[in-house]
């Protein structure tokens, strides 16, 4: 489904006032006859401008996401006193109650429940009340989001870095290679569309395409690892060549589940087709998406995937002997690479600019019409935040780094089946579950998936999903103390934590 | 690819510390090391010989700064054996609550190294807001937050204040219930059971050959503790025990089983605190002057020659040892040689050679789990 | 209450100490006796004075005979205004550890009370003194404890005692490139200032002399 918000047509479209305005303008010039080309060149040129823009200041926002919830997680000052800090008044004063300030009583809900989570989860201790101040930072009395713009102050701070090359380095290669590796990072933005109408360009086979650039970036880091003339960045070097190339097969296995998923190897229409086939990705193939997003997660070098850089051995790693704006940008490259991974899981399993329920409730009345006016740009912006912070901010700042030979068996051994698997299952579910018949393109969607046999809307979709939350659970559950030493991993603790009692067992 | 020498240090993330760790690696396993120490010696043993015993407590305290109090009650142990001084059983209580409190904030340091060394960035935080209470408990006594020359030969130097009875009690039931969160963030996570487990075998018998001790040995199934062993100050009087950890396997005790050694032991120092202030003579909330004779006798300053004495104290990182002989300058008012045992001396050479045949990835986890601290490794 | 050591078994173990080594090196200058620390609980340890000859075998019977498993400290003091035959000394630390390697996934709580003969812990002290002159030598027991190593090289390169025999000796504390002959404990090297005052009044050393003023260059 269409979003009403469509910036090509502004541009591009044929009967859009800068293509109108281009041609009028040029005639009478020698130019007239290629003025359609100049005005699509123009056109073209606007559009992907202000997409990349919009793009590239966007990841501003997930930036910010990562500091404050680390933060808060950091610093534990209870679930919800966290929440307030995000809104000061006007001349600073101490982070109010910022959802009484809305509408309608609109945000008495909202603090009911900051109270009984503050309750329950909250600093109990009244003994400890700590300093405020630091939250409560403001600029001249207004602040929207504290903290916003320390990330481009910290951009402009590697500006005036100074960029050193080791004396005995491989110049040409040293030079070279954070190009290679932002460029190739900075291409994936070209075809990541903020909404049927917001892209850049918009190839046949973009799934692919997407991964193509997500692998030339292995060759970029193992040649800055190997340039620098330093045993700890080409020890780096090489286990990051090693590990992007252990977990890139699984991610190109899982999308292409989705491609067959879907049909199609576009990522618009995939995501079209979660919204005519009635039912998101993400609850057909739940597998496939936890694998995406931790084959994502090892190919940004997140942790806990981040050996490479591991500060505790390598002190960056494969990075260490750059300064200035090149480590800006590889850090910069760093996290367009997560972005993109997260606009990525948005389109392939949330359906991108799609509304939750967007079929059904766009049926009703005058709150469908209104559901329907929210922009699609602005809710795949939100997933994809959603999706960083639940994801890739939580599991960085809970969890430890694996070891590069951990890494590596994980991903060959465990992913590669799994993503084998899933592909098998994503074909099946393809030709045995998937009636063509009922896809509609209209707003309310269709309903292809369907249990031959068993016409009721979202049943598969919703079985798939318990199912493999059941196996999860399970999983999760597992605990068979004497099977212990035969697996993999010691996923046993000798004594259950806490429950060590000196001298008595 | 060939055996390369790598040099870890002096300057390095993971090394808790200034010496420098040369590893021969073969791809990513470690096939042999080095270790060099000595970057911060600061010649503190030729110094103590210039100076009273009084004056020698500051530098013990910055012998191993992280954990100050238990360094300048060790060398006021030896101090009162060559002077032959008495303490008043007060001071000694006084005594043992501070050296567990410190205790406490010197594990929760080592916590907070260890957790990014492995990759749990959030322990860092997490442990130094923690051991920001036990800083100002020992603020409180000493006057500062980590160099106090608290301690004086024949006690101690002040009392405890008025209230701070109170803030121990409160802070250790708090910090209780938060070892219960670090333990459930950890313990449930597979990934850190799996890089500290099977990783870093050093067993019982070879470790105590080789001289270490503490935690370290105890993470090897055996509670040898020098506080009871070799008993000084008033352990046997309150209710405790040495925290021991079953190890692993027959190679001995693994990462694992040391940083589990070191969160019981924390759980014994809180409840050693709340068992010793019950007990204390004079009662919690008394506070004596300084000098009272509840809290301090006046001690001999002279030590003839010929005289010796040494003491064994359990520093959070092993046995430590001093060894005093009297008769230097100023007619015995100086020691005439002061020796320091430092318990990390010892062990990180053998921790270099208990390496061997691991990754690279494992030598922050095998170093940091036998918590490493170069002060008092130097001297 | 929490265990510990009694003083009965803190005496028994030490005058049973005492016997064995009585019994094993009586009459060849190596002596013995029971002291006890002045300060806490005044508990027993044994002080053994051995000549250098002897040492070995002193060593070797503590290691396997005694029980001694735990090589503590290594102190070398110089003492160049001393007597004739005690113009250095060599005080070695011991401790006796009731540690024993455990089978997998068990512990061994020791209570402290019930442990007897050989198992209790104890403290020993070794003196050997040296006569004086310019080249104190010891034979090392690096082969005996493991734990010697890194203590002897620490001796050697602070005081200059050499130890015979061990390998690998090399300076640990002061820089690798430190002089030939250069160890600081030795009492002929001064410390620059004496007096804290010295260094309060004039922290910047305008008033200092280097230390080899007046020496005819």
């Amino acid at each position: 489904m269409d979003d009403i918000y469509d910036l090509r047509s502004i541009f591009l479209g044929e009967d859009s006032p800068v293509r109108d305005l281009v041609i009028s303008s040029l005639e009478g010039t020698p130019l007239e006859e290629s003025a359609g080309s100049i005005a699509f060149a123009a056109g073209t040129f606007a559009v992907v401008n202000i997409v990349f823009l919009m793009l590239f200041f966007s990841q501003f926002a997930i930036l910010w996401i990562e500091r404050k919830a680390v933060a808060r997680m950091n610093d534990r000052r209870g679930a919800t006193t966290a929440l307030r800090s995000l809104w000061v008044g006007e001349n600073g004063v101490t982070a109010g109650e910022w959802w009484n300030m809305l509408p309608f009583g609109a945000g008495v809900p909202v603090g009911a429940v900051n109270r009984w989570l503050n309750k329950k989860f909250g600093n109990r201790d009244e003994n400890f009340a700590t300093v405020d101040r630091v939250n409560n930072r403001s600029w001249m009395g207004y602040s929207i989001f504290p903290g916003f713009f320390q990330n481009v102050a910290d951009g402009m701070k590697f500006l005036l870095k100074e960029h050193m090359v080791p004396r005995r380095a491989d110049k040409l290669i040293f030079e070279v290679s954070p190009f290679l590796i932002v460029s190739s990072t900075l291409l994936i933005l070209g075809i990541i569309p903020l909404s049927s109408g917001i892209y850049a360009t918009n190839p046949d086979l973009s799934i692919l395409y997407a991964i193509a650039i997500f692998g030339i970036a292995p060759i970029g880091v193992f040649f800055a690892g190997w340039s620098s003339n330093n045993k700890y960045t080409l020890i780096g070097g090489i286990r990051s060549a090693a590990q992007l190339t252990a977990y890139e097969i699984p991610l190109l296995l899982t999308l292409l589940s989705v491609a067959v998923l879907s049909g199609t190897f576009n990522i618009i229409e995939s995501i079209h087709f979660q919204h005519s086939a009635g039912a998101w990705n993400l609850f057909l193939m739940p597998l496939g998406a936890a694998l995406f997003l931790v084959t994502m997660i090892a190919e940004v070098e997140r942790v806990p995937f981040d050996m490479p850089e591991a500060e505790a051995e390598l002190v960056e790693g494969w990075w260490t002997e750059y300064g200035g704006m090149r480590f800006g940008m590889l850090f910069m490259a760093e996290y367009i690479r997560t972005y993109a991974a997260c606009f990525l899981f948005t389109h392939f399993f949330l359906a991108g600019w799609h509304l939750p329920f967007q079929g059904t409730i766009s049926q009703i009345p005058l709150l469908g019409d209104a559901y329907v006016l929210i922009p699609g740009a602005i809710v795949v912006l939100l997933k994809s935040w959603l999706v960083f912070l639940v994801v890739f901010v939580w599991a960085r700042f809970s969890l430890a780094r694996i070891r590069t030979d951990q890494i590596l068996e994980f991903g060959w051994r465990m992913l590669l089946p799994l993503s084998v698997l899933q592909l098998v299952l994503s074909t099946l579910y393809r030709l045995f579950l998937f009636d063509p018949a009922s896809m509609k393109d209209t707003a309310a969607g269709g309903n292809a998936w369907m249990i031959p046999g068993l016409e009721i809307p979202m049943l598969l979709p919703l079985l798939t999903t318990l199912l493999w939350l059941g196996v999860f659970f399970l999983l999760l559950n597992d605990e068979d103390k004497d099977a212990a030493p035969d697996r993999m991993y010691h996923v046993y603790t000798l004594q259950p934590a806490g429950t060590h009692t000196p001298g008595k067992d | 690819m060939a055996q390369m020498w790598i040099t870890m240090g002096p300057q390095h993330p993971m090394t808790h510390g200034l010496w420098t760790l040369r590893v021969k690696v073969d791809g990513e396993t470690v096939v042999d090391t080095e270790a060099e120490l000595g970057y911060i010696h600061r010649g503190v043993e030729k110094i103590c010989e210039s100076r009273d015993f009084t004056q020698v407590t500051p530098y013990c305290d910055r012998l191993c700064y992280v954990s100050a109090m238990t360094w300048a009650n060790s060398y006021i142990y030896a101090a009162e054996d060559l002077l032959e001084a008495d303490v008043p059983e007060r001071a000694e209580y006084i005594r043992l609550i501070s050296a567990e409190i410190q205790r406490l904030a010197s594990h929760l340091m080592w916590l907070g190294a260890f957790g990014p060394d492995i990759g749990n960035l959030t322990l860092m935080t997490w442990c130094m807001r923690d051991r920001e209470m036990f800083l100002d408990l020992l603020q409180e006594l000493g006057g500062s937050r980590m160099h106090y020359n608290y301690p004086r030969i024949g006690g101690v130097k002040r009392d405890m204040p008025i209230g701070f009875a109170d803030r121990v009690i409160a802070k250790t039931k708090l910090f209780e219930k938060r070892l219960d969160e670090y333990e459930m963030m950890l313990d449930e996570s597979t990934i850190w059971l799996v890089r500290l487990q099977g990783v870093g075998y050093a067993n019982a018998e070879e470790m105590v050959n080789a001289g270490v001790s503490g935690p370290n040995v105890r993470a090897a199934g055996v509670n040898y503790d020098v506080r009871w062993a070799h008993p000084y100050s008033v352990y046997d009087e309150i209710d405790w025990e040495p925290a021991v950890e079953k190890p692993t396997s027959v190679k001995g005790a693994d990462c694992y089983d040391r940083y589990r050694v070191r969160m019981e032991e924390m759980r014994q120092s809180c409840s050693m605190i709340l068992d010793a202030l019950n007990k204390i003579p004079g009662g919690m909330n008394t506070n004596y002057a300084s000098g009272d004779e509840m809290i301090f006798t006046k001690a001999p300053t002279r030590a003839p020659e010929g005289a010796t004495g040494f003491s064994n104290y359990e520093c959070t990182r092993g046995a430590s040892q001093f060894y005093i002989q009297g008769g230097g300058d100023g007619r015995g008012k100086n020691p005439y040689r002061l020796s320091i045992r430092s318990p990390m001396f010892i062990t990180i050479p053998f921790v270099a050679k208990t390496m061997i045949g691991y990754k690279i990835a494992d030598i922050p986890a095998i170093m940091g789990s036998f918590d490493p601290c170069i002060g008092e490794t130097d001297r | 209450m929490g265990t510990s050591i009694t003083q009965e078994q803190n005496a028994s173990a030490a005058t049973a100490c005492l016997e064995a080594i009585n019994a094993r090196f009586e009459g060849t200058g190596i002596t013995a006796s029971v002291e006890h620390h002045s300060n806490a609980k005044k508990y027993a340890f044994v002080r053994m004075t051995c000549p250098p000859q002897h040492w070995i075998a002193l060593a070797k019977w503590m290691r396997h005979d005694l029980g001694v498993n735990y090589c503590s400290m290594v102190t070398g003091t110089h003492f160049p205004d001393g007597p004739d035959e005690r113009g250095w000394e060599v005080a070695y630390h011991f401790l006796r550890q009731p540690i024993q390697d455990q089978t997998p996934n068990t512990h061994h709580v020791i209570v402290a009370e019930e442990l007897t003969g050989m198992d209790i812990p104890m403290e020993f002290e070794v003196f050997m003194p040296l006569a004086q002159g310019d080249s104190p030598s010891v034979p090392s027991i690096q082969s005996i404890w493991i734990g010697a190593d890194w203590n002897e090289k620490e001796t050697w390169d602070l005081v200059g005692i050499r130890f015979e025999g061990h390998e690998n000796m090399h300076r640990v504390l002061n820089p690798h490139d430190s002089p030939e002959g250069f160890h600081p404990l030795q009492k002929q090297h001064k410390l620059r200032y004496h007096d804290h005052n010295e260094m309060y009044d004039d922290a910047q050393g305008f008033m200092r002399k280097p230390a080899d003023e007046g020496r005819v260059k």
